[in-house]
């Protein structure tokens, strides 16, 4: 039959035969990744990179099996490596000048697979030895202040006569423009593009202006600039010609306002905070229950936080269910029609009402109420139970790992960005001590004597 | 983003002349006296949201509360110092802030009761500049969180999950 994909052998028809399911377990094998290889073995990159946004942007080519070397501050490292949540967890040692001091959990995720060199490369002393990297490197990604390298004659117009193929990528707060010299933070993006301007609920309802808790700026815009990164290696194998790549972290920030600047655009209306609800979609939310599901929970976030729910129920059976379920037939007698639900004061009066409903109910109740109607429904979950979720654990989403030198650590990092059969992303260690691969990288790849290492080590170039 | 306090103070016949950078972390609703790295003179500032609402205002003879991160000279070829010079620049030590445990939290075991390298001082295992090898041997290293390890093993306090 035209069209029809015959297998080409027995293995091949066995395959066939096999669920859908089990064929997709099968191809992807959480657990066993590091038997495949990696998609981008061979590429070997620079990072001089800090914080969050751009080493996770060096982070994602050493996922996918780069080899990445970052090169940081001697004896103190990354910044980021300073920092880190309460209740303070540090993995020791970070160097061994250093036998107080650790690694905080803020670097964790932005770093692995990494060789960690460290070097002053802002020294002319070191110049050459920069530049030797260069020449044996795909590229670098680079956050220093505009135009800092090029002081430092290491930017694209410098380094790209060293190697014509060299990938050069700046990430940053603003890139060239009025705010040149501007740096950047994830809640300076979050502020800038107006992201934050429409997270959060409304004023009129006791919301602010919000920031995403956690750096969504910075792990996005890393991710868009590893994108940037594949284009320009494809481009190079077509051309032979490298690329630079000036990333501006406002610029990303602004993409992900949605619809926010064309609306503007055509009406002059200025996008409101719409918090947990949906501008586009009624219902389409998150609600708030009387009960907690774990009342007895020492941790607040289970003992209190426990009780919201997602529910989204906008076509119109969906929501005539929902209304009927919860006792409130004559809301959608009155909002038949989705296009007079979505209305702002329509919302307002909708999900009052459900959270009237749900008062006196714990989220497990609500979630089960709904969903037993064939509503969708979901808890909103906390670390803990994310954790525990069977989902996460059999998809290898979040594992626990056994660091080369770390020990046991409870990381999802690359596993959480999907799977590819053939070439999955793979971690294999967490991060390093700041220099903990001189000898390997200044001796071992460069050829310089172990004499030259000690003596730069000991006047603290390295 | 970070504010500078750029010292011109007159020090030996020519101004000081040193940028020292406030962290925006420790700055960003700050008000207090930071000294220069450089000459040391103490400046009073008020800083709110990041901005420099007062100051810099000499206070001299007054102690400063705290120093900048780092600091440098940027007219005499970046001479600079680093962070974590006594007396120069702000300690970097990595101690937690008061406001939370008093101490960093620290761990030999995870939650699923197997080694983490949570806890200090570490032996000092660096082998030349700095470089480390590629494993943790925890039963040569640390001997006696190995010992805890096993005991842990033998009462069942190890799980997978």
């Amino acid at each position: 039959m035209a069209g029809e994909i015959r297998p080409k052998s027995k293995e091949e028809l066995e395959e066939m035969k096999i669920p859908y399911e089990e064929y997709c377990r099968k191809a992807f094998d959480p657990g066993n990744e590091h038997g495949k290889p990696g998609a981008l073995t061979g590429i070997r990159w620079l990072s001089c990179t800090m914080y969050i946004f751009t080493p996770h942007s060096a982070a994602n080519l050493a996922e996918l099996g780069a080899e990445v070397i970052k090169i940081e501050i001697p004896r103190m490292g990354d910044a980021m490596r300073h920092t880190s949540p309460f209740n303070e967890a540090y993995l020791y040692p970070l160097h061994d000048t250093r036998p107080m001091t650790g690694t905080g959990f803020g670097f964790l995720n932005a770093n692995p697979n990494e060789f960690y060199l460290s070097m002053d490369y802002h020294i002319p002393e070191m110049r050459e030895v920069f530049y030797n990297l260069v020449r044996q490197a795909d590229g670098l990604t680079e956050l220093y202040r505009p135009s800092t390298f090029d002081k430092w004659k290491m930017s694209y117009r410098s380094l790209s006569q060293i190697n014509p193929r060299f990938i050069y990528v700046w990430g940053g707060g603003f890139g060239y423009g009025p705010k040149v010299f501007g740096g950047s933070y994830d809640i300076l993006a979050q502020a800038h593009a107006g992201f934050a301007s429409i997270t959060g609920m409304h004023e009129h309802m006791g919301g602010h202006a919000t920031k995403s808790s956690n750096w969504v700026m910075d792990w996005n815009s890393g991710s868009m600039i590893a994108f940037g990164v594949l284009g320009a290696i494809h481009w190079r194998r077509k051309t032979g010609l490298g690329t630079m790549i000036e990333f501006s972290q406002v610029q990303t920030a602004a993409m992900v306002t949605e619809y926010a600047v064309p609306l503007y655009g055509r009406f002059g209306i200025v996008r409101q905070r719409w918090g947990n609800w949906d501008t586009q979609l009624c219902v389409h939310g998150i609600i708030l229950c009387g009960k907690s599901d774990f009342p007895d929970a020492q941790n607040p976030q289970d003992k209190f936080d426990a009780r919201y729910v997602m529910v989204s129920a906008f076509q119109d059976r969906d929501f005539q269910e929902l209304c009927n379920i919860t006792g409130q037939k004559q809301l959608f007698d009155k909002y038949k029609a989705h296009k007079d639900r979505v209305e702002a004061l329509a919302q307002v009066e909708v999900y009052l009402a459900l959270e009237k409903w749900a008062a006196d109910k714990t989220r497990s109740q609500v979630v089960k109420a709904l969903t037993d109607a064939g509503i969708l429904a979901y808890p909103v979950m906390n670390d803990r139970e994310v954790y525990e979720s069977p989902h996460y654990r059999e998809r290898g989403t979040i594992r626990w790992m056994d660091d080369p030198l770390y020990g046991d650590i409870l990381n999802m990092s690359g596993y959480s960005t999907g799977h590819l059969s053939k070439t999955p992303r793979k971690v294999s260690w967490i991060w390093r001590p700041v220099g903990a691969d001189n000898v390997k990288i200044y001796r071992d790849m460069l050829g310089y004597p172990l004499s030259k290492v000690e003596e730069w080590y000991a006047k603290a170039w390295i | 983003m970070c504010d500078i306090i750029w010292c011109k103070k007159e020090v030996g016949g020519k101004p000081c002349n040193t940028v020292n950078y406030l962290d925006p972390y420790t700055f960003w609703n700050w008000e207090g006296k930071v000294n220069c790295a450089e000459c040391k003179t103490v400046y009073y500032i008020h800083m709110i949201q990041g901005f420099n609402f007062k100051g810099p205002e000499e206070r001299p003879g007054e102690k400063p509360d705290t120093s900048p991160l780092y600091a440098d000279k940027p007219l005499e070829g970046y001479k600079g110092y680093y962070p974590g010079i006594e007396g120069r620049t702000r300690p970097y030590q990595c101690l937690p802030r008061h406001i939370y445990l008093g101490k960093a939290d620290m761990v030999k075991f995870s939650i699923r009761g197997r080694p983490v390298r949570g806890w200090r001082p570490q032996p000092p295992s660096a082998g030349i500049a700095g470089s480390f090898p590629y494993k943790w041997d925890i039963q040569k290293l640390s001997p006696e969180v190995w010992q805890e390890y096993q005991e842990k093993k033998k009462k069942g306090e190890v799980k997978d999950w």
